[in-house]
């Protein structure tokens, strides 16, 4: 785990992967978390098709958030990424209920920081037919 | 839903840096649980993340009949939230653009408990433009 220590990341490096299925269930649950009651494209299907065109709801982009986050917690460590961390995601494809999303990444590069050293990883978020649905990075600072 | 002073929304009118406004809620242990149970993470502590402060903040302020799309996010971590303290989210409009002729817009949002502990920075980008993303996807396929 590189919260051992700084010395032991490398670029190029991989970080742990997880993958999550997704279900029309989750993205509601994920949905009624908040604070809002609000239909939006990701619980009303009928929202969905008159805003997106699309014959199903959406994910939230930031359940991939979530799940890319998870990746990085496991790889620089909870003390380290829950006060230090940071998540960057461009979304390019829909995930919608009944995907399999596999986020993996690897180790970019680092720079020195006022804390430390700030670590970046390169990120990629895939559903199950390989294609790409975010890409982007996420970092933390080692010390 | 919008409260009853809730303005409504159009692109045109909406101004770099113009603030959203703030407001309270109280996290809760049900909260957590929920959202740990939807991300299929026992060990997330960021259920803010789902509670979504910007664009809560954005819908605080303004009834949006066009929608939009997510088309990124920034977050930043620095506290994890504890259930039974209040947090306090204040959003404003960070930015507002034309991209390949589509408008997007940039709400952000920064979060405190009631210790004045900092937890979370949040940045959305949001297309405004959704149903030409959902010509992209191709949906009927």
């Amino acid at each position: 785990m590189a919260s051992a220590g700084i010395e032991n990341i490398k670029p190029g490096q991989q970080i742990p992967s997880v993958t999550k299925s997704v279900t029309q269930e989750t993205i509601e649950q994920f949905e009624n978390c908040g604070i809002l009651d609000r239909q939006n494209i990701h619980n009303n299907p009928e929202l969905a098709r008159q805003r997106l065109g699309t014959t199903y709801p959406i994910a939230s982009g930031r359940m991939s958030v979530a799940f890319a986050s998870e990746s990085l917690r496991r790889f620089f460590g909870p003390e380290v990424f829950n006060h230090t961390g940071s998540v960057n995601l461009k979304f390019l494809r829909p995930v919608k209920g009944g995907d399999t999303i596999t986020v993996t990444g690897q180790v970019a590069g680092q720079e020195p920081d006022a804390n430390g050293a700030r670590v970046t990883v390169n990120l990629i978020c895939q559903n199950q037919n390989g294609h790409q649905t975010a890409i982007g990075t996420g970092a933390a600072v080692i010390n | 839903m919008p409260d009853s002073e809730a303005k409504i929304f159009d692109y045109d009118q909406i101004e770099i840096g113009e603030e959203l406004g703030s407001y309270e809620y109280t996290l809760t242990q049900e909260m957590l649980d929920n959202f740990r149970a939807s991300i299929n993470d026992p060990d997330a502590v960021f259920p803010t993340l789902a509670v979504k402060h910007d664009a809560t903040a954005f819908a605080m302020v303004y009834e949006d009949n066009t929608g939009g799309v997510n088309a990124g996010n920034e977050v930043e971590f620095f506290n994890p939230p504890i259930p039974g303290k209040k947090i306090r989210v204040t959003g404003r409009i960070a930015d507002k653009y034309l991209r390949r002729d589509k408008p997007y817009m940039v709400i952000e949002a920064t979060a405190h408990d009631e210790d004045g502990r900092l937890l979370e920075k949040l940045r959305t980008y949001q297309m405004k433009k959704p149903d030409e993303v959902g010509k992209k996807w191709h949906p009927q396929a």
